[in-house]
């Protein structure tokens, strides 16, 4: 009989162990490299052969992180695009997945599949006319100008995510609101959404991430230093020449921070959410 | 939804309609101001030329001028076969790893968080962020893939400042970018698999192989099909990692061709030529993706049979 250790046996529970070994470093191992570097001095970076953990810890890095950049402000700018994005994005994704699921329409499919196809246009594509239309609306440097854009990015996503939440409602709870005196739209608010509320955030959350996480658009629509987001706030630490590695790991793993809070909290619902659309295929 | 005979139906049904078409109507005005309106002028643009030394005039209509233009354009091959190099070494590279990642992932594991998590965190680091990362992991002096070669006896390389080396370095780094979401996706559908299969099988003595290429595999191709056309098409837009890493350099060797068209906006200001190039990678992006679809039609007209 081999050994077992809560009711498996060892050997097995060590390959479990090893295989969840490989996926934990895989995943983790730049996160903690930067981690590690951001508590270094510059000289001690220089050395060689590298040194693995900081010989002597230094949050001096952070500070100049600070103050070498309005790394606060590319924060703001970040989370206000996110956010108002993310509340666009929802609203009318939310809208159009309740008429494409909860109403008897014709073509409902082909509706779907048009919204789609349009939304998935590559966004490189869309980046010279979008900021030629920008520029000529006067919306370069402005919040707006991203704010649109990223709400259509997340929309095919969000909209096939609530859709699939919206399915599931039985019938007679929105029967039962509307002969309570609701209208069709307030049982859309009043039964509906309440009830997907975890699709509905779900998309939110994959919005918000997809927003925070962009850098093409980004980069094209904000060339002012106070508007950049994170992502391309990010790159204007790199000198001329070279490259202050613990200045911007430091800058790095502050920008990091508030996305590995978000999917810590709501991993579940986040892979939930990514996989929704791969699986229904 | 109540269709009981007693409503008179066809009043319903149009204000059925009417409400879809309102519920719609956000949504569709947003596609046709972000999207179709933009789309639009892209071709026309695209026909157009601004004159460099007569910039007051503005833009003249030169027809099919910057199409012909492109051909001649030795950057604009070299951007396209460099996008082409992405796609054919990352697409197979991260579904590869990202099939490993999902069947290490898939283990009877007690606590879940670490792992869903290791998966996690690659997706949700900007791309830009991971390019920074490991531009400085193949970093000649202090980085440390060169200190790993060291170790073991070989020569540092000039990773980032060789055309070749860097191209594999980007590779590299895509692909341990992509390959997560990739693992998710397949993880997903490893779980929709039945584990009386896999029983049934190895009742059977059923090897693992097997059951690996007999059950798995088939089971799994509608997830890997979706995951390969997201990276697919994700690929044809490859512009942030080789953008962190080289810039596109040394010369202009890795560059993309979406980095190419960025340029030509962006810098040179030469919206004609630069909407060409966005027409020409999107038809390259439909081509990539009905070669799958037929590829699809195919297999599952062939599955029909059996």
């Amino acid at each position: 009989m081999a050994l077992e250790l809560f009711g498996v046996p060892v050997k097995k529970r060590a390959m479990i162990w090893i295989a969840g070994a490989i996926v934990v470093v895989n995943g983790f191992f730049p996160a903690v490299w930067i981690l590690l570097t951001s508590l270094k001095t510059e000289t001690e970076l220089l050395r060689v052969p590298i040194t693995y953990l900081p010989d002597a810890a230094t949050l001096e890095n952070y500070a100049t992180a600070f103050t070498a950049q309005p790394i606060l402000r590319f924060m703001w700018n970040s989370f206000v695009v996110a956010t108002l994005s993310t509340a666009l994005c929802v609203f009318v994704g939310a809208l159009a997945a309740y008429a494409l699921t909860r109403l008897r329409l014709p073509h409902r499919n082909l509706i779907m599949s048009v919204l789609l196809a349009v939304a998935m246009f590559p966004l490189i594509t869309l980046m010279v006319p979008l900021f030629k239309l920008m520029r000529e609306a006067g919306l370069l440097n402005t919040y707006l100008a991203l704010i649109l854009p990223y709400a259509v990015l997340s929309l095919p996503v969000c909209t096939l995510v609530m859709a699939a939440f919206f399915q599931d409602i039985p019938p007679d709870l929105e029967a039962a609101a509307m002969v309570d005196g609701c209208s069709r739209v307030g049982a859309l608010f009043k039964v509906v959404i309440p009830l997907s509320a975890p699709g509905v955030f779900t998309a939110a959350i994959l919005a918000f991430v997809n927003a925070w996480d962009e850098f093409l658009l980004a980069l094209t629509m904000m060339n002012r230093v106070n508007m950049r987001t994170l992502s391309v706030g990010i790159t204007l630490y790199q000198g001329e020449f070279a490259f202050p590695w613990p200045l911007i790991s430091a800058a790095l793993i502050v920008a990091i921070v508030p996305i590995c809070i978000l999917i810590a909290i709501f991993q579940e619902r986040v892979v939930g959410g990514l996989t929704a659309g791969g699986v229904k295929g | 939804m109540n269709t009981t005979a007693t409503n008179p139906s066809a009043n319903k049904d149009l204000s059925e309609r009417a409400l879809g078409a309102l519920l719609l109507a956000p949504a569709a005005l947003l596609l046709a101001v972000i999207v179709v309106y933009p789309i639009a002028t892209l071709f026309w643009t695209s026909l157009t030329s601004v004159d460099p030394n007569n910039p007051q005039a503005g833009a003249a209509f030169v027809g099919f001028d910057n199409y012909l233009r492109a051909f001649d354009d030795d950057r604009f091959w070299h951007s396209t076969w460099n996008t082409i190099l992405y796609i054919v070494v990352t697409v197979p590279g991260a579904l590869i790893v990202g099939l490993g990642l999902a069947l290490l992932a898939n283990q009877p594991f007690r606590v879940k968080w670490p792992v869903r998590l290791g998966l996690l965190l690659p997706w949700a680091l900007p791309l830009v962020f991971a390019g920074l990362i490991f531009r400085w992991f193949f970093e000649y002096n202090t980085g440390v893939v060169n200190n790993w070669l060291v170790a073991a006896g070989i020569e540092p390389m000039q990773w980032l400042s060789t055309p070749t080396l860097a191209h594999w370095a980007i590779s590299l780094t895509i692909i341990w970018k992509a390959s997560s979401f990739m693992a998710l996706m397949l993880l997903a559908g490893l779980q929709t698999i039945p584990k009386s299969l896999y029983e049934a099988a190895e009742v059977d003595g059923a090897s693992k192989w097997q059951q690996f290429r007999e059950i798995t595999l088939p089971m799994l191709r509608p997830a890997i099909f979706v995951a390969l056309i997201f990276r697919t098409i994700t690929a044809v837009q490859t512009f942030d990692i080789p953008y962190a890493m080289t810039g596109g350099g040394p010369g202009d060797s890795t560059e993309t061709l979406a980095m190419y068209i960025h340029k030509t906006t962006l810098d040179f200001l030469d919206f004609g030529y630069g909407s060409a190039l966005a027409a020409l990678m999107f038809v390259i992006s439909m081509v990539a993706t009905a070669g799958y679809l037929r590829y699809t039609r195919r297999s599952t007209s062939r599955s029909g049979e059996d």
